[in-house]
Protein backbone atom coordinates (compact mmCIF):
# COMPACT_ATOMS: atom_id res chain seq x y z
CA UNK A 1 0.00 0.00 0.00
CA UNK A 2 0.96 3.62 -0.50
CA UNK A 3 -0.50 6.72 1.10
CA UNK A 4 -2.01 9.25 -1.24
CA UNK A 5 -2.76 12.91 -0.53
CA UNK A 6 -4.08 14.77 -3.54
CA UNK A 7 -6.83 17.07 -4.79
CA UNK A 8 -9.78 15.90 -6.87
CA UNK A 9 -12.10 18.55 -8.34
CA UNK A 10 -10.86 21.05 -5.79
CA UNK A 11 -11.31 18.81 -2.74
CA UNK A 12 -8.45 17.31 -0.80
CA UNK A 13 -8.49 13.52 -0.71
CA UNK A 14 -6.50 11.26 1.66
CA UNK A 15 -6.39 7.55 0.87
CA UNK A 16 -4.30 4.42 1.22
CA UNK A 17 -4.04 2.79 -2.20
CA UNK A 18 -2.46 -0.43 -3.48
CA UNK A 19 0.99 0.26 -4.99
CA UNK A 20 -0.21 -0.71 -8.48
CA UNK A 21 -3.65 0.98 -8.32
CA UNK A 22 -4.74 2.93 -11.37
CA UNK A 23 -6.11 6.44 -10.98
CA UNK A 24 -9.16 5.28 -12.95
CA UNK A 25 -10.10 2.69 -10.31
CA UNK A 26 -9.52 5.10 -7.43
CA UNK A 27 -11.82 7.66 -9.07
CA UNK A 28 -14.57 5.19 -9.90
CA UNK A 29 -14.44 2.70 -7.04
CA UNK A 30 -13.12 4.69 -4.08
CA UNK A 31 -14.49 8.13 -4.87
CA UNK A 32 -17.63 7.15 -6.78
CA UNK A 33 -16.74 9.40 -9.70
CA UNK A 34 -18.08 7.13 -12.42
CA UNK A 35 -18.22 9.82 -15.11
CA UNK A 36 -14.70 8.76 -16.07
CA UNK A 37 -15.07 5.66 -18.28
CA UNK A 38 -12.88 2.67 -18.91
CA UNK A 39 -12.68 1.76 -22.56
CA UNK A 40 -9.58 -0.05 -23.76
CA UNK A 41 -7.60 -0.02 -20.51
CA UNK A 42 -4.32 0.43 -22.38
CA UNK A 43 -4.23 4.16 -23.09
CA UNK A 44 -5.45 4.05 -26.67
CA UNK A 45 -9.12 5.10 -26.62
CA UNK A 46 -9.09 8.12 -24.29
CA UNK A 47 -12.45 7.37 -22.62
CA UNK A 48 -10.71 7.59 -19.23
CA UNK A 49 -9.10 11.00 -19.91
CA UNK A 50 -8.80 13.28 -16.88
CA UNK A 51 -6.70 16.38 -16.26
CA UNK A 52 -3.71 16.03 -13.92
CA UNK A 53 -1.86 19.26 -13.11
CA UNK A 54 -3.28 20.89 -16.22
CA UNK A 55 -2.43 18.07 -18.63
CA UNK A 56 -4.80 15.54 -20.20
CA UNK A 57 -3.76 11.98 -19.33
CA UNK A 58 -5.30 8.53 -19.55
CA UNK A 59 -6.31 7.60 -15.99
CA UNK A 60 -6.19 3.89 -16.92
CA UNK A 61 -2.39 4.05 -17.20
CA UNK A 62 -1.76 6.60 -14.46
CA UNK A 63 -0.34 5.22 -11.23
CA UNK A 64 -2.44 6.53 -8.33
CA UNK A 65 0.42 6.21 -5.85
CA UNK A 66 2.45 8.71 -7.87
CA UNK A 67 -0.09 11.51 -7.52
CA UNK A 68 0.84 12.95 -4.12
CA UNK A 69 0.28 16.70 -4.28
CA UNK A 70 -1.37 16.48 -7.71
CA UNK A 71 -4.49 18.33 -8.78
CA UNK A 72 -6.90 16.08 -10.65
CA UNK A 73 -9.97 17.30 -12.53
CA UNK A 74 -12.60 14.84 -13.74
CA UNK A 75 -15.76 15.42 -15.78
CA UNK A 76 -17.65 15.85 -12.48
CA UNK A 77 -15.52 18.89 -11.72
CA UNK A 78 -16.75 20.89 -14.70
CA UNK A 79 -20.35 21.87 -14.08
CA UNK A 80 -20.84 24.64 -11.53
CA UNK A 81 -24.03 25.25 -9.51
CA UNK A 82 -26.01 22.88 -11.71
CA UNK A 83 -24.90 24.63 -14.89
CA UNK A 84 -22.99 22.79 -17.57
CA UNK A 85 -19.53 23.92 -18.55
CA UNK A 86 -19.32 25.77 -21.88
CA UNK A 87 -17.66 22.76 -23.53
CA UNK A 88 -20.36 20.39 -22.30
CA UNK A 89 -23.10 22.72 -23.57
CA UNK A 90 -21.37 23.06 -26.95
CA UNK A 91 -21.16 19.26 -27.28
CA UNK A 92 -24.92 19.08 -26.67
CA UNK A 93 -25.72 21.95 -29.04
CA UNK A 94 -23.70 20.41 -31.86
CA UNK A 95 -25.11 16.90 -31.34
CA UNK A 96 -21.54 15.72 -30.90
CA UNK A 97 -22.48 12.45 -29.21
CA UNK A 98 -24.65 9.41 -29.63
CA UNK A 99 -23.99 6.77 -26.99
CA UNK A 100 -21.93 9.21 -24.95
CA UNK A 101 -19.37 6.75 -23.61
CA UNK A 102 -16.41 8.61 -25.12
CA UNK A 103 -17.84 12.05 -24.32
CA UNK A 104 -16.40 12.65 -20.82
CA UNK A 105 -12.93 11.88 -22.16
CA UNK A 106 -13.43 14.14 -25.18
CA UNK A 107 -14.65 16.99 -22.96
CA UNK A 108 -11.59 16.65 -20.72
CA UNK A 109 -9.21 16.64 -23.72
CA UNK A 110 -11.00 19.73 -25.05
CA UNK A 111 -10.81 21.46 -21.67
CA UNK A 112 -7.07 20.79 -21.35
CA UNK A 113 -6.61 22.21 -24.86
CA UNK A 114 -8.70 25.37 -24.32
CA UNK A 115 -7.22 26.06 -20.87
CA UNK A 116 -3.72 26.03 -22.41
CA UNK A 117 -4.62 27.45 -25.83
CA UNK A 118 -7.85 29.51 -25.84
CA UNK A 119 -7.80 30.06 -29.62
CA UNK A 120 -6.82 26.73 -31.22
CA UNK A 121 -6.74 26.12 -34.97
CA UNK A 122 -8.81 23.29 -36.42
CA UNK A 123 -5.62 21.27 -36.73
CA UNK A 124 -4.80 21.83 -33.05
CA UNK A 125 -8.32 20.72 -32.07
CA UNK A 126 -7.91 17.57 -34.18
CA UNK A 127 -4.56 16.82 -32.55
CA UNK A 128 -5.96 17.40 -29.07
CA UNK A 129 -8.75 14.84 -29.57
CA UNK A 130 -6.74 12.38 -31.69
CA UNK A 131 -6.37 10.21 -28.58
CA UNK A 132 -10.15 10.01 -28.05
CA UNK A 133 -11.90 7.37 -30.09
CA UNK A 134 -15.61 7.70 -30.90
CA UNK A 135 -17.29 4.79 -32.65
CA UNK A 136 -20.73 6.39 -33.16
CA UNK A 137 -20.87 9.98 -34.28
CA UNK A 138 -17.55 10.62 -35.91
CA UNK A 139 -15.47 13.66 -35.20
CA UNK A 140 -16.74 16.58 -37.28
CA UNK A 141 -19.44 17.58 -34.78
CA UNK A 142 -16.91 17.27 -31.97
CA UNK A 143 -14.44 19.53 -33.78
CA UNK A 144 -17.24 22.06 -34.47
CA UNK A 145 -18.31 21.92 -30.83
CA UNK A 146 -14.81 22.54 -29.49
CA UNK A 147 -14.27 25.43 -31.92
CA UNK A 148 -17.62 26.87 -30.84
CA UNK A 149 -16.75 26.39 -27.17
CA UNK A 150 -13.55 28.38 -27.76
CA UNK A 151 -15.61 31.21 -29.26
CA UNK A 152 -18.14 31.14 -26.40
CA UNK A 153 -15.36 31.19 -23.83
CA UNK A 154 -13.81 34.22 -25.51
CA UNK A 155 -17.19 35.99 -25.57
CA UNK A 156 -17.77 35.24 -21.92
CA UNK A 157 -14.42 36.72 -21.03
CA UNK A 158 -15.25 39.93 -22.88
CA UNK A 159 -18.45 40.38 -20.85
CA UNK B 1 -1.51 -11.73 -6.29
CA UNK B 2 1.99 -10.36 -6.16
CA UNK B 3 2.91 -8.01 -3.33
CA UNK B 4 4.11 -4.79 -4.85
CA UNK B 5 5.69 -1.90 -3.00
CA UNK B 6 5.91 1.70 -4.11
CA UNK B 7 8.77 4.06 -3.39
CA UNK B 8 9.17 7.67 -4.48
CA UNK B 9 12.76 8.60 -3.55
CA UNK B 10 13.47 12.29 -3.00
CA UNK B 11 17.19 12.10 -3.82
CA UNK B 12 19.20 10.29 -6.47
CA UNK B 13 21.28 8.65 -3.75
CA UNK B 14 18.21 7.18 -2.11
CA UNK B 15 16.93 6.02 -5.49
CA UNK B 16 20.17 4.31 -6.57
CA UNK B 17 20.56 2.62 -3.20
CA UNK B 18 16.99 1.30 -3.37
CA UNK B 19 17.55 0.01 -6.90
CA UNK B 20 20.79 -1.68 -5.88
CA UNK B 21 19.28 -3.27 -2.79
CA UNK B 22 16.29 -4.66 -4.64
CA UNK B 23 18.36 -5.81 -7.64
CA UNK B 24 16.29 -7.43 -10.36
CA UNK B 25 13.06 -7.15 -8.37
CA UNK B 26 12.92 -3.34 -8.69
CA UNK B 27 11.53 -1.48 -11.66
CA UNK B 28 12.16 2.23 -12.30
CA UNK B 29 8.85 3.96 -12.99
CA UNK B 30 8.79 6.93 -15.37
CA UNK B 31 5.63 7.89 -17.28
CA UNK B 32 3.92 4.54 -16.83
CA UNK B 33 2.44 4.35 -20.32
CA UNK B 34 4.06 0.94 -20.90
CA UNK B 35 4.71 -0.24 -17.33
CA UNK B 36 1.09 0.20 -16.19
CA UNK B 37 -0.09 -2.05 -19.02
CA UNK B 38 2.57 -4.69 -18.32
CA UNK B 39 1.73 -4.60 -14.61
CA UNK B 40 -1.92 -5.32 -15.25
CA UNK B 41 -1.29 -8.00 -17.80
CA UNK B 42 1.29 -9.49 -15.42
CA UNK B 43 3.59 -10.11 -18.33
CA UNK B 44 6.65 -12.28 -17.93
CA UNK B 45 8.97 -9.36 -17.21
CA UNK B 46 6.69 -8.12 -14.40
CA UNK B 47 6.50 -11.39 -12.47
CA UNK B 48 9.70 -10.81 -10.55
CA UNK B 49 8.96 -7.13 -9.85
CA UNK B 50 8.33 -6.37 -6.17
CA UNK B 51 9.21 -2.68 -6.03
CA UNK B 52 8.21 0.26 -8.20
CA UNK B 53 10.73 3.09 -7.88
CA UNK B 54 9.02 6.30 -9.02
CA UNK B 55 11.52 8.70 -10.65
CA UNK B 56 9.17 11.70 -10.57
CA UNK B 57 10.84 13.60 -7.72
CA UNK B 58 14.46 13.45 -8.93
CA UNK B 59 15.74 16.80 -10.28
CA UNK B 60 18.74 15.07 -11.92
CA UNK B 61 16.40 13.46 -14.46
CA UNK B 62 14.64 16.70 -15.42
CA UNK B 63 15.29 19.57 -17.73
CA UNK B 64 16.77 20.33 -21.12
CA UNK B 65 19.93 22.43 -21.00
CA UNK B 66 22.82 23.50 -23.20
CA UNK B 67 26.27 23.27 -21.63
CA UNK B 68 28.85 24.63 -24.02
CA UNK B 69 27.96 22.92 -27.29
CA UNK B 70 26.41 19.86 -25.62
CA UNK B 71 22.70 19.33 -25.08
CA UNK B 72 21.63 17.59 -21.85
CA UNK B 73 18.20 16.02 -22.07
CA UNK B 74 16.79 14.67 -18.79
CA UNK B 75 15.44 11.13 -19.05
CA UNK B 76 12.15 12.18 -17.39
CA UNK B 77 11.43 14.78 -20.08
CA UNK B 78 7.97 13.99 -21.43
CA UNK B 79 7.32 13.74 -25.15
CA UNK B 80 5.13 16.86 -24.90
CA UNK B 81 7.95 18.80 -23.22
CA UNK B 82 10.49 17.61 -25.80
CA UNK B 83 8.22 18.41 -28.75
CA UNK B 84 7.66 21.97 -27.50
CA UNK B 85 11.18 22.75 -26.25
CA UNK B 86 12.65 25.83 -28.01
CA UNK B 87 16.14 24.61 -27.03
CA UNK B 88 15.63 21.21 -28.66
CA UNK B 89 13.99 22.84 -31.65
CA UNK B 90 17.16 24.89 -32.18
CA UNK B 91 19.66 22.08 -31.55
CA UNK B 92 17.93 18.83 -32.58
CA UNK B 93 14.68 19.62 -34.42
CA UNK B 94 14.16 16.05 -35.67
CA UNK B 95 14.04 14.86 -32.05
CA UNK B 96 11.13 17.28 -31.45
CA UNK B 97 9.44 15.94 -34.58
CA UNK B 98 9.88 12.35 -33.40
CA UNK B 99 8.55 13.14 -29.90
CA UNK B 100 5.52 14.85 -31.48
CA UNK B 101 4.56 11.66 -33.36
CA UNK B 102 4.47 9.41 -30.30
CA UNK B 103 0.99 8.21 -29.29
CA UNK B 104 -1.65 10.84 -28.53
CA UNK B 105 -1.64 14.05 -26.48
CA UNK B 106 -2.48 12.00 -23.38
CA UNK B 107 0.41 9.59 -24.01
CA UNK B 108 2.88 12.38 -24.83
CA UNK B 109 1.91 14.19 -21.60
CA UNK B 110 2.83 11.13 -19.52
CA UNK B 111 5.41 9.13 -21.47
CA UNK B 112 9.07 10.14 -21.20
CA UNK B 113 12.06 10.01 -23.57
CA UNK B 114 13.96 7.89 -21.05
CA UNK B 115 11.04 5.47 -20.84
CA UNK B 116 10.66 5.39 -24.61
CA UNK B 117 14.28 4.27 -24.94
CA UNK B 118 14.55 2.06 -21.83
CA UNK B 119 11.40 0.12 -22.65
CA UNK B 120 13.69 -1.53 -25.19
CA UNK B 121 11.42 -1.51 -28.22
CA UNK B 122 13.15 -1.14 -31.61
CA UNK B 123 10.02 0.83 -32.62
CA UNK B 124 10.78 3.62 -30.13
CA UNK B 125 10.33 6.80 -32.16
CA UNK B 126 12.81 8.93 -30.23
CA UNK B 127 15.59 6.31 -30.46
CA UNK B 128 16.13 6.99 -34.18
CA UNK B 129 17.04 10.68 -33.82
CA UNK B 130 18.98 9.98 -30.59
CA UNK B 131 21.10 7.43 -32.48
CA UNK B 132 21.50 9.84 -35.41
CA UNK B 133 22.72 12.45 -32.91
CA UNK B 134 25.30 9.97 -31.52
CA UNK B 135 23.66 10.62 -28.16
CA UNK B 136 25.25 9.13 -25.07
CA UNK B 137 23.16 7.93 -22.16
CA UNK B 138 24.50 8.86 -18.74
CA UNK B 139 23.95 5.68 -16.74
CA UNK B 140 24.26 5.76 -12.95
CA UNK B 141 24.20 3.13 -10.25
CA UNK B 142 25.10 3.10 -6.56
CA UNK B 143 28.61 2.02 -7.56
CA UNK B 144 29.33 4.62 -10.25
CA UNK B 145 28.56 6.22 -13.54
CA UNK B 146 29.20 5.38 -17.20
CA UNK B 147 28.33 6.85 -20.59
CA UNK B 148 26.79 4.50 -23.14
CA UNK B 149 25.95 5.28 -26.78
CA UNK B 150 22.16 4.99 -27.14
CA UNK B 151 22.46 2.20 -29.73
CA UNK B 152 24.58 0.21 -27.25
CA UNK B 153 21.80 0.42 -24.64
CA UNK B 154 19.86 -2.10 -26.68
CA UNK B 155 20.87 -5.67 -26.12
CA UNK B 156 21.09 -7.98 -29.15
CA UNK B 157 18.70 -10.49 -27.56
CA UNK B 158 15.90 -8.01 -26.83
CA UNK B 159 15.74 -5.93 -23.69
CA UNK B 160 18.25 -3.43 -22.42
CA UNK B 161 21.99 -3.74 -21.88
CA UNK B 162 21.61 -2.30 -18.39
CA UNK B 163 22.49 -4.13 -15.19
CA UNK B 164 19.97 -4.29 -12.30
CA UNK B 165 20.46 -1.14 -10.27
CA UNK B 166 21.47 0.96 -13.27
CA UNK B 167 19.45 4.00 -14.25
CA UNK B 168 19.60 6.31 -17.28
CA UNK B 169 19.73 9.89 -15.93
CA UNK B 170 20.00 11.86 -19.15
CA UNK B 171 20.99 11.85 -22.79
CA UNK B 172 23.91 14.03 -23.88
CA UNK B 173 24.68 14.99 -27.46
CA UNK B 174 26.39 17.69 -29.55
CA UNK B 175 24.23 20.50 -30.84
CA UNK B 176 23.06 19.83 -34.39
CA UNK B 177 22.20 23.48 -34.98
CA UNK B 178 24.61 23.55 -37.97
CA UNK B 179 22.87 20.51 -39.50
CA UNK B 180 19.56 20.18 -41.30
CA UNK B 181 17.49 17.33 -39.96
CA UNK B 182 14.26 15.49 -40.65
CA UNK B 183 12.13 12.70 -39.19
CA UNK B 184 9.60 10.65 -41.12
CA UNK B 185 7.32 8.01 -39.69
CA UNK B 186 5.10 5.49 -41.33
CA UNK B 187 2.26 4.25 -39.12
CA UNK B 188 -1.00 2.50 -39.83
CA UNK B 189 -2.79 5.78 -39.28
CA UNK B 190 -1.78 9.32 -38.49
CA UNK B 191 -2.50 9.42 -34.77
CA UNK B 192 -1.62 6.96 -32.04
CA UNK B 193 0.18 4.51 -34.28
CA UNK B 194 3.27 2.58 -33.35
CA UNK B 195 5.88 3.04 -36.06
CA UNK B 196 5.90 0.46 -38.79
CA UNK B 197 9.06 2.20 -39.83
CA UNK B 198 10.69 5.57 -39.28
CA UNK B 199 13.80 7.39 -40.47
CA UNK B 200 15.80 10.16 -38.81
CA UNK B 201 18.15 11.95 -41.20
CA UNK B 202 20.66 14.78 -40.82
CA UNK B 203 22.88 16.55 -43.32
CA UNK B 204 25.68 19.06 -43.06
CA UNK B 205 26.64 20.96 -46.16
CA UNK B 206 29.36 23.39 -47.13
CA UNK B 207 29.46 25.26 -50.45
CA UNK B 208 26.63 23.08 -51.74
CA UNK B 209 28.35 19.79 -50.94
CA UNK B 210 27.48 17.34 -48.19
CA UNK B 211 30.22 17.22 -45.56
CA UNK B 212 28.52 14.85 -43.11
CA UNK B 213 25.38 12.71 -43.07
CA UNK B 214 23.40 10.64 -40.59
CA UNK B 215 20.77 8.09 -41.54
CA UNK B 216 19.09 6.26 -38.67
CA UNK B 217 16.09 4.07 -39.49
CA UNK B 218 13.76 2.62 -36.84
CA UNK B 219 12.04 -0.81 -36.90
CA UNK B 220 14.53 -1.89 -39.57
CA UNK B 221 17.41 -3.53 -37.74
CA UNK B 222 17.12 -5.68 -34.64
CA UNK B 223 18.12 -2.63 -32.61
CA UNK B 224 18.29 1.07 -33.57
CA UNK B 225 21.40 1.84 -35.60
CA UNK B 226 22.85 4.08 -38.33
CA UNK B 227 23.45 3.03 -41.93
CA UNK B 228 27.07 4.06 -42.33
CA UNK B 229 27.45 2.69 -45.88
CA UNK B 230 24.68 5.02 -47.06
CA UNK B 231 26.02 7.95 -45.00
CA UNK B 232 29.52 7.54 -46.47
CA UNK B 233 28.11 7.52 -50.02
CA UNK B 234 26.68 11.02 -49.46
CA UNK B 235 29.83 12.74 -48.21
CA UNK B 236 31.44 15.03 -50.79
CA UNK B 237 28.39 14.89 -53.07
CA UNK B 238 25.92 17.54 -54.19
CA UNK B 239 22.39 16.82 -52.84
CA UNK B 240 20.07 15.41 -55.50
CA UNK B 241 17.06 13.12 -55.79
CA UNK B 242 19.20 10.49 -57.56
CA UNK B 243 21.87 10.56 -54.88
CA UNK B 244 19.29 10.16 -52.10
CA UNK B 245 17.56 7.35 -53.98
CA UNK B 246 20.89 5.57 -54.03
CA UNK B 247 21.24 6.10 -50.27
CA UNK B 248 17.81 4.48 -49.97
CA UNK B 249 18.98 1.46 -51.96
CA UNK B 250 22.16 1.18 -49.89
CA UNK B 251 20.02 1.29 -46.73
CA UNK B 252 17.74 -1.53 -47.88
CA UNK B 253 20.77 -3.57 -48.98
CA UNK B 254 22.16 -3.14 -45.47
CA UNK B 255 18.84 -4.22 -43.96
CA UNK B 256 18.81 -7.40 -46.05
CA UNK B 257 22.45 -8.09 -45.31
CA UNK B 258 21.85 -7.79 -41.56
CA UNK B 259 18.45 -9.38 -41.10
CA UNK B 260 18.25 -11.66 -44.15
CA UNK B 261 15.29 -11.93 -46.52
CA UNK B 262 12.13 -12.32 -44.46
CA UNK B 263 8.43 -12.54 -45.20
CA UNK B 264 8.22 -8.79 -44.67
CA UNK B 265 11.15 -7.88 -46.94
CA UNK B 266 9.00 -7.48 -50.03
CA UNK B 267 7.15 -4.72 -48.17
CA UNK B 268 9.97 -3.23 -46.15
CA UNK B 269 12.54 -2.89 -48.93
CA UNK B 270 10.67 -0.36 -51.12
CA UNK B 271 9.23 1.41 -48.08
CA UNK B 272 12.63 1.90 -46.47
CA UNK B 273 14.12 3.09 -49.76
CA UNK B 274 11.33 5.64 -50.19
CA UNK B 275 11.48 6.82 -46.56
CA UNK B 276 15.27 7.30 -46.61
CA UNK B 277 15.10 9.17 -49.91
CA UNK B 278 12.27 11.43 -48.71
CA UNK B 279 13.87 12.05 -45.32
CA UNK B 280 17.10 13.14 -47.01
CA UNK B 281 15.23 15.32 -49.53
CA UNK B 282 13.40 16.99 -46.69
CA UNK B 283 16.60 17.50 -44.71
CA UNK B 284 18.25 19.00 -47.81
CA UNK B 285 15.25 21.27 -48.33
CA UNK B 286 14.55 19.85 -51.80
CA UNK B 287 10.88 19.99 -52.72
CA UNK B 288 9.64 16.40 -52.68
CA UNK B 289 6.57 17.23 -54.76
CA UNK B 290 8.59 18.61 -57.69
Amino acid sequence: MASLDFTVNGERVLLDVPANARLLDILRDNLGLTGTKEGCGVGECGACTVIVNGKAVCSCITLAAGLNGAEVTTIEGLSKNGELDIIQQAILDHHALQCGFCTPGIVMSAKALLDANPHPTTQQIKEAIAGNLCRCTGYQQVIDAVADAARRRAEQECK
Amino acid sequence: MQQLEYLCPKTLDECLRALQQAGGSALPYAGGTDVMIHLRERTERMRRIRLLVDLAALPELRGITLEGDRVHLGAMTTHSEAAASPLLLAHAPFLCAAAATVGSTQIRNAGTIGGNVCNGSPAADTASPLVALSAQARVCSASGERFVPVEALYSRNAGMALAPGELVLEFVFDSFSAWRTSFLKLGRRKALAISRMNVAAALRTEDGRITAARISPGCVFRTPDRVRAAEDRLVGQIPSKELFAEAGRLSSAEMIQRTGVRWSTEYKQPVLEALVERALLRAAGIDTEA
